[in-house]
């Protein structure tokens, strides 16, 4: 279980995130939507304590762990896998590397089952045959799979998707939207989806939150969201019920 | 700044200790400067005994302690300074562009969330490198002035190698090397520093990974001459 608790985070005099609360409960699949700039990304990174927030408690599995130390910090990021908004992929490595780092690193594998488990990711996320590639020879959207397989390898209890299927052709979102579902099914993980895909939302969502202006608006399953009359929602909404 | 040189330098104690990466750094650091650093080195060598005899024959009218002075010269100041500026640039720019890019395209934050201290895999094994590197390359660097400063005198100068060697004999003191590569171990200790420093702290886009080398540039090569007085100063109190 997440739990924020009026969460403030500041870069200067701007405010991002203005008193948040929220509390996403174990084995949940949660969208976050909210227009560029509000402060989606930077929700996620304070989960995760890349970035912290200057007042307020996040509280995960019991633990408030906003004022956790670096070290402190490692027993949360071992239980989170973040899918960044940029592919961020380690430059200097191949696929196949990028992938088993964090495998060798998180566990006791035999090199067979680093194999396995590297493949099996690039299978999941739909491309395969580029484990000896550089990521600057591949195209964005397959970057943006690699990073997918590389956290998902991991099999984190909790998911963090920061915008996972933006910038990737249709079939491929579809893919994984159902990859996102399948593993809350199979890991028993809690996901947050930060996403601009209401359609997507709508359909593997267990509740949506709307974002605006570093608070929430909205808030709900996606009948209930269907339903509201809120200006914000009825925009992200409009696209989708016109199809 | 400060507070990432303390954790660098305890970072080198702590494991785990990464050779990969501090041997594939030393050979950028090393191998791939040599070239240019011998080159420019040689120069600036040659271009300091040619001046400085000019001068005393101008002044004096003899220029029989010119090896003498050129040696001191370059074992205390040029080879070690020469160096680390190249060096400064060269290195520099590199560690800050690399780390830079890596902040802005969230590289780093993808290794902390795999537990990894960032300072320990990119930073700490560049600072061991960088003073390694910059050690060796110094005592190269030395080497390289003396022998072109030689080859100089002798072809313009009329002094035989064995004229040069006794006028250096007179000034130069064995002190005068381990001095040297203490220097050049602090000037390699302070690029990686400013370098990280400016990459960890990079603006989004490459503006911002522009101003992080451009800074960097500017303040190691400042750091440098600034560390290289205190240095000097000191070591005038130990001769
Ligand atoms: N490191 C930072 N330093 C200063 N300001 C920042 C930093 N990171 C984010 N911001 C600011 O915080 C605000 C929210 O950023 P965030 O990246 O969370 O937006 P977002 O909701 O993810 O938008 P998008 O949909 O475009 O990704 C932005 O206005 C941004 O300028
Ligand atoms: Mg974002």
């Amino acid at each position: 279980m997440i739990e924020f608790k009026g969460l403030i985070k500041k870069f200067g005099n701007r405010t991002v995130l203005n008193g948040l609360d929220l509390i996403i409960r174990e084995g949940e699949i949660v969208f976050i939507l909210g227009t560029s700039g509000t402060g989606k990304s930077v929700l996620l990174k304070n989960i995760v304590g890349l970035m912290r927030p200057d007042e307020g408690e996040i509280w995960i599995d019991g633990e408030e762990v906003s004022r956790f130390s670096e070290d402190q910090y490692f027993s949360i990021r071992k239980k989170c896998g973040m899918v960044f908004q940029q592919p961020a992929l380690f430059d200097s490595l191949t696929v196949f590397e990028n992938i088993a780092f964090g495998l060798r690193r998180h566990f006791r594998l035999s090199e067979r089952e680093v194999t396995d488990r590297v493949q099996l990711a690039l299978k999941l996320v739909n491309i395969q045959g580029v484990e000896q590639k550089r990521p600057t020879q591949m195209s964005y959207g397959m970057q943006k799979r690699v990073s997918l397989a590389r956290t998902i390898a991991l099999q984190p209890k909790i998911l963090l998707f920061d915008e996972p299927t933006t910038g990737l052709d249709p079939i491929t979102t579809t893919v994984i939207n159902h990859l996102i579902q399948d593993l809350s099914k199979q890991l028993k993980s809690t996901s947050i989806v930060v996403s601009h895909d209401m359609n997507c939302a709508l359909s593997i969502a267990d509740r949506i939150v709307v974002l605006d202006k570093g608070q929430i608006e909205a808030i709900g399953t996606p009948d209930e969201l269907k339903k509201s009359q809120h200006p914000l929602v009825r925009d992200f909404l409009a696209e989708v019920l016109s199809l | 700044m400060i507070s990432l040189f303390t954790e660098t330098f305890l970072g080198v104690f702590r494991p785990p200790f990464r050779k990969k990466e501090f041997f594939q750094q030393l050979h950028f650091v090393a191998n791939t400067s040599l070239a240019i650093i011998v080159f420019c080195v040689s120069f600036a060598a040659i271009v300091t005994i040619l001046e400085s005899s000019f001068h005393m024959k101008l002044v004096i009218q003899n220029d029989s302690m010119v090896p003498g002075f050129a040696a001191v010269l370059i074992l205390r100041e040029l080879a070690a300074i020469v160096t680390a500026l190249l060096l400064a640039s060269r290195i520099g720019a590199g560690y800050a562009a690399e780390i830079g890019s890596m902040q802005i395209t969230e590289q780093i934050d993808a290794l902390k969330m795999l537990g990894i201290d960032p300072i320990n895999y990119l930073v700490v094994p560049r600072f061991l490198a960088s003073i390694a590197g910059t050690m060796m390359l110094t005592v190269i660097a030395n080497v390289f002035c003396l022998l072109s400063a030689i080859l100089v005198s002798q072809l313009y100068l009329g002094f035989t190698f064995g004229m040069f060697i006794s006028s250096m004999h007179r000034f130069v003191h064995f002190q005068d090397i381990i001095f040297s590569m203490i220097k050049g171990a602090c000037f390699g200790a302070v690029i990686p520093i400013v370098a990280s420093y400016f990459g960890f702290n990079c603006k989004q886009g490459a503006e911002g990974v522009g101003h992080a080398t451009t800074n960097t540039v500017v303040l190691a090569s400042i750091g440098i001459i600034v560390v290289d007085f205190i240095l000097s100063y000191t070591f005038s109190h130990i001769y």
